[in-house]
């Protein structure tokens, strides 16, 4: 039982309380409010220090990058079209252990399948903590992790196996849609079954798409089919804003601090705020093409992003809330609110104004971690 | 040429002078006078009130137009991988300065690289120094070749080692980079001693290193760091260690060797093996004893203007940001050889400066208003 005392509480959906207490029982946010007491709490006083929920790397494919040999186990690709895939079956924890992502202030990720296939399979939520397994997994199946980038063609072209286009990719997806749409559920097999949830809206579709050309293609062929559609690393999301604007299509912002991608695509990541304006979520991962870097480039993206010219509780709300709301885990974590878990995170500064800012404390499901 | 006087800045000379508030005259590329207060006439006048003026910055380790990730297939022009010596490559024919982060250089205030080959051979080739801005490579080059590149490790043992040749372990890597050594030392001897050895373009073009005209300049991580400094010293050369992650493990070694450092990129995913240790803490310890320190980008791997990220992920770990403007400035102006024309704001010094707003390192929004490169105005916001 804490209570972290007197902090600038930033609740992670834009607002602040200042001077704010918060009661952790139980794993649990249990209060927040000023002057609060209990017995036997340990006081963990955050005067003049900036309080945060936990902050959630939304993509990742740490714990299936396969340390130390090069197997991916993100990566079940023999075949272009795997929507049964359960990431969680893939994580190690030590993998994630080993990235002390809690530095950062990081204490949940969204594990997911890589970029290579069409259809990579769902992704899981999982805590940054060292615990017992089943205390870190959060929640499991939260979205689909699909991909309409060069790499699901470049693979499979290369094998002579379609898809060795993009036209190839399209048709693949579109071809299975229907027929998935038209059979009968008694001729559904366990694939068939997974796509027809993704159709129906039981499960978001996350699709990874970086230039124009392949968010437009995403937008015509997934935007007739789901309703909630999430882009991740949408580089070029500038050049097709009206569609992003009209379906209120959310964002996920991964690396682009590595080989050249912010130049190569010319990103103009000013115009995020056409986006924040019309109420479309954008979140934040170290993660690009399914490999991540490390915990640091978050924080880097975030800062490019503020630098940019987008307010700096706008960019926290893409570190805690907004990732939650688009792996449907908001309900448990990314904001400090009464009955959240409680994933808190004490910097001693602001972490998006300045450099000169460090974690201090960082407390997962109500334990400290760091 | 115009000359351009800047008034009223908040000086960061990066000499054993503090902050101050104060004018810069430029004249023909170089800076003619430094004051509190100058009244001279010139052609132009940027009024630097409340802003930050800066010697322009340097990345000591990129890669920029050689290799070149702005397309879907991707370019490597820096590793020539055809034999594990080659030290007679000339990084300047391999620069492609159409990449468009020439431009993101400078319009970030960064102005001047050390180009260098990739790590992928054991000597790999020669480094130089270019200015940022120009129309060509040859014309931009302030200083060829400026180091010998050597790698240790994963990069040119996993090279060699798939292909099932020498060397294919670190135990390989220093035997290779021995041996060539001693013929290079017995080149130059030879030379020396008048006794007019067959011409070898590759022990010729490690003459500048052997005759420590030049450092070597050695990609090492974790414990390869010792085979470094182990092999610079038996053969008594001076060095800089490049990446150099691990080295809070090897303060004393490096600190007694006197070597500079090269630190960074940093931000990569931990992994046993040479990613195990990412400690930019090091940067301040390193400092704390003296050693001169440097951070870099690898740019393009990571980004050219991800050098204020890397300055202030040192600075997050507590280095003060008045010595860290020194690791991106004069600092690696020393390790580049080029501390008579760059790295700070004195009388006599290229006219390249980068005009702030916010300070570089610790205001994450820290932007640049203006970018001088030889007294010419190459960016303005």
């Amino acid at each position: 039982m804490y209570i972290i005392k007197n902090g600038e509480v930033h609740i992670g959906d834009g607002n602040i309380m200042s001077n704010t207490d918060i009661l952790i029982e139980n794993g649990k946010i249990s209060e927040i409010g000023k002057n609060l007491n209990k017995n036997g709490a340990e006081i963990i006083d955050a005067t003049g220090k900036e309080v945060f929920p936990g902050f959630i790397d939304t993509l990742s494919s740490i714990g299936c990058m396969g340390i130390p040999t090069s197997y991916r186990d993100n990566s079940e690709i023999s075949s272009p079209l795997m929507p049964e895939m359960d990431v969680s079956y893939s994580i190690d924890p030590d993998e994630v252990n080993a990235q002390e992502f809690y530095k950062t202030g990081v204490t949940s990720i969204g594990a997911s399948p890589d970029d290579t296939a069409l259809i990579g399979g769902k992704i899981a939520v999982f805590k940054t903590g060292k615990a017992k397994f089943a205390d870190r997994l959060l929640k499991k199946n939260t979205a689909m992790k699909c991909s309409f980038t060069t790499a699901p063609k470049n693979y499979y072209g290369g094998k002579n196996m379609q898809p060795m286009t993009k036209m190839g990719m399209a048709d693949l997806l579109m071809n299975n849609f229907q027929r998935v749409k038209t059979a009968e559920e008694k001729d559904l097999s366990t694939k068939d079954k997974e796509l027809k949830k993704l159709l129906d809206g039981e499960i978001n579709p996350i699709i990874a798409a970086n230039s124009k050309s392949e968010i437009d293609a995403v937008m015509e062929i997934y935007g007739k089919e789901c309703k909630n559609i999430t882009l991740s690393d949408p580089f070029e999301f500038d050049r097709c804003l009206d569609k992003l604007l009209e379906k209120k299509v959310s964002v996920i912002m991964g690396n682009f601090c590595s080989l050249s991608r912010k130049t190569r695509h010319n990103m103009k990541m000013e115009k995020l705020n056409d986006l924040i304006e019309n109420g479309n979520l954008i979140a934040l991962s170290n993660t690009c093409s399914g490999f991540s870097e490390g915990r640091e480039v978050i924080l880097w993206s975030a800062i490019d992003i503020y630098r940019a010219g987008v307010p700096a509780e706008e960019v926290i709300k893409m570190l805690t809330i907004n990732p939650a709301k688009i792996l449907g885990v908001a309900d448990r974590i990314g904001s400090i609110e009464k009955g959240k878990d409680a994933d808190i995170v004490i910097y001693s500064a602001h972490p998006v104004k300045t450099y000169n800012a460090h974690v201090e404390k960082v407390f997962i499901n109500g334990e400290v971690i760091l | 040429m115009n000359s351009i006087l800047i008034k009223k800045g908040n000086i960061y000379p990066m000499t054993d002078e503090e902050m101050f508030v104060g004018d810069i005259l430029i004249e023909n590329g170089k800076i003619s006078k430094i004051a509190k207060n100058l009244d001279d006439k010139a052609d132009e006048v940027i009024n630097a009130e409340g802003l930050n003026v800066l010697p322009g910055l340097i990345d000591a380790h990129s890669h920029l137009g050689l290799f070149d990730f702005n397309n879907d297939k991707g370019n490597d022009d820096a590793n020539e991988m055809t034999k594990e010596n080659t030290p007679t490559m000339d990084a300047r024919y391999s620069v492609d300065i159409d990449v468009p982060e020439f431009k993101s250089a400078y319009e970030h205030g960064i102005t001047t690289l050390l180009l260098t080959p990739g790590s992928g051979n054991v000597i790999c080739g020669l480094p130089f120094v270019a200015k940022t801005y120009g129309d060509n490579i040859f014309d931009m080059t302030v200083k060829n070749p400026c180091a010998l590149k050597i790698a240790f490790g994963g990069n040119p043992k996993n090279t060699y080692g798939r292909r099932s040749q020498l060397p294919m372990t670190r135990m390989g890597v220093a035997h290779v980079l021995r041996e060539k050594l001693r013929e290079a030392k017995k080149y130059m001897e030879a030379k020396d001693n008048g006794e007019n050895p067959a011409y070898d373009c590759e022990l010729e073009a490690m003459l500048p290193a052997m005759r420590k005209e030049v450092p070597l300049k050695m990609h090492c991580t974790q414990y390869d760091m010792l085979t470094a400094i182990e092999i610079a010293k038996e053969f008594d050369l001076p060095f800089s260690l490049e990446h150099a992650w691990g080295a809070t493990d090897y303060l004393d070694e490096i600190v007694e060797s006197g070597c500079s450092i090269c630190y960074g990129p940093i931000a990569t995913y931990r992994s046993p093996g040479e990613r195990r240790k990412i400690d930019v803490e090091a940067v301040k310890m390193l400092d704390d004893r003296g050693v001169n320190v440097a951070v870099i980008t690898d740019s393009p791997i990571v980004t050219i203007e991800s050098l204020y990220h890397h300055l202030g992920e040192a600075v997050r770990e507590g280095l003060d940001i008045n010595r860290g403007l020194r690791m991106i400035t004069i600092n690696p102006a020393k390790i580049l050889g080029v501390e008579d024309r760059l790295g700070s704001l004195e009388v006599g010094k290229d006219a390249d400066i980068a005009i702030f707003d916010g300070l570089v390192g610790l205001d994450t929004d820290a932007k640049v208003i203006h970018t001088i490169i030889d007294g010419k105005v190459v960016y303005s916001k």
